[in-house]
């Protein structure tokens, strides 16, 4: 197995960066620590895992783990059709890490939308502006701490009325 | 033309009632879909409902040539401003559609980023439920949309816009 192989060469080759490895759903997790995301993400590149399906963000606040935030890094081997998945756990007083746009082009976006709604930002990034919300949003809205019904964004505009004065007729 | 001809022929009425009667029957909407509401619209349009029956099969996707808005879908605060645009780029008189649950109260978007129905910033002339309405429901939001500008008077336009 490819898994298994580039798994003990992570353990032989950054002792110190690996905080745990778990199994989920028959799918191994590999928890990291966050600035040394890059070293791991290309040694899992250059050894098979070639595609980058997909990056998210976990905010850690309620359920506890090794820092409030994880990166989530979803990867796929076209060769040999295995999945793993890379948490790298970023603190929250300076929520920063290397961006993976050097190693897959698809993480501009992806970082993009992390950084829109998650506050995390990449260090590298050659473009990082928000992409869902408005350009002049505050706050990260999936954080765990950020209101539900948010802070009165969807309230505040301008009231426009139609060119008749219904009220001054009747 | 004959005395006869003349009695038979002449129909008195009032401008106000007379240029209604046409901006009833002449609907021009602009659709603003933003989601399933959308999709469903164009079933509207389609054969089996067919709003060219109450002269608004004219869609078009320019606000300066229309004069009914129809709101179809919800509306985040990132489209807000645009849809705010648009209405005001209709020119007079116009009216908007709030199509479904979503455009008129929010519907199960009750979160940071849905605007909880349009009729909190443009004004709203008619609304139809559903989640998405069938297209019976827009038809029936059209006609009483109608009886609405039927009653439209002359002395309610003001010049001083937005007072």
């Amino acid at each position: 197995m490819l898994l298994s192989k580039i798994i003990t060469k992570v353990h032989d080759k950054f002792p110190s960066v690996t905080l745990d490895t778990t199994q989920f759903a028959g799918e191994d997790i590999i928890h990291i620590q966050g600035s040394y995301n890059l070293d791991v993400l290309k040694l899992f590149r250059d050894n098979g895992f070639n595609f980058l399906a997909d990056i998210t963000a976990i905010d850690n606040l309620t359920l506890g783990g090794f820092e409030r935030f994880a990166v989530v890094y979803h990867l796929l081997s076209h060769e040999t059709a295995e999945r793993v998945t890379i948490k790298a756990y970023v603190p929250e007083d300076q929520p920063e890490l290397p961006s993976a746009e050097s190693l897959w082009k698809t993480a501009d976006w992806q970082e993009r939308e992390i950084y829109d709604l998650f506050g995390i930002s990449f260090k590298g990034h050659p473009n990082l502006i928000r992409i869902m919300n408005p350009d002049d949003f505050q706050g990260h809205p999936l954080r765990k701490d950020y209101p539900r019904l948010g802070r009165k964004e969807r309230d505040d505009f301008p009231v426009v009325k139609r060119g008749i004065n219904k009220e001054a007729a009747q | 033309m004959q005395p006869d001809d003349i009695k038979s022929n002449i129909l008195t009425t009032t401008l106000e009632s007379a240029v209604n009667w046409g901006r009833k029957h002449s609907l021009w909407p602009m659709p603003f879909g933003t989601a399933c509401c959308g999709i469903e619209f164009m079933a509207v349009l389609a054969a089996r409902t067919d709003i060219a029956r109450f002269g608004a099969e004219a869609i078009r996707f320019s606000p300066r040539q229309s004069d009914l808005l129809i709101v179809a879908g919800r509306i985040s605060i990132k489209m807000m401003p645009v849809l705010i645009r648009i209405y005001e780029q209709i020119p007079e008189p116009k009216w908007v559609i709030a199509m479904g649950a979503c455009a008129s109260t929010g519907g199960v978007f009750d979160t940071y980023s849905v605007i909880q129905g349009v009729d909190k910033f443009i004004p709203v002339d008619v609304y139809v439920p559903g989640c998405p309405p069938r297209p019976e429901g827009v038809v029936d939001s059209l006609i009483k949309l109608q009886k609405l500008v039927e009653t439209e008077k002359f002395s309610d336009y003001s010049t001083t816009r937005g007072k």
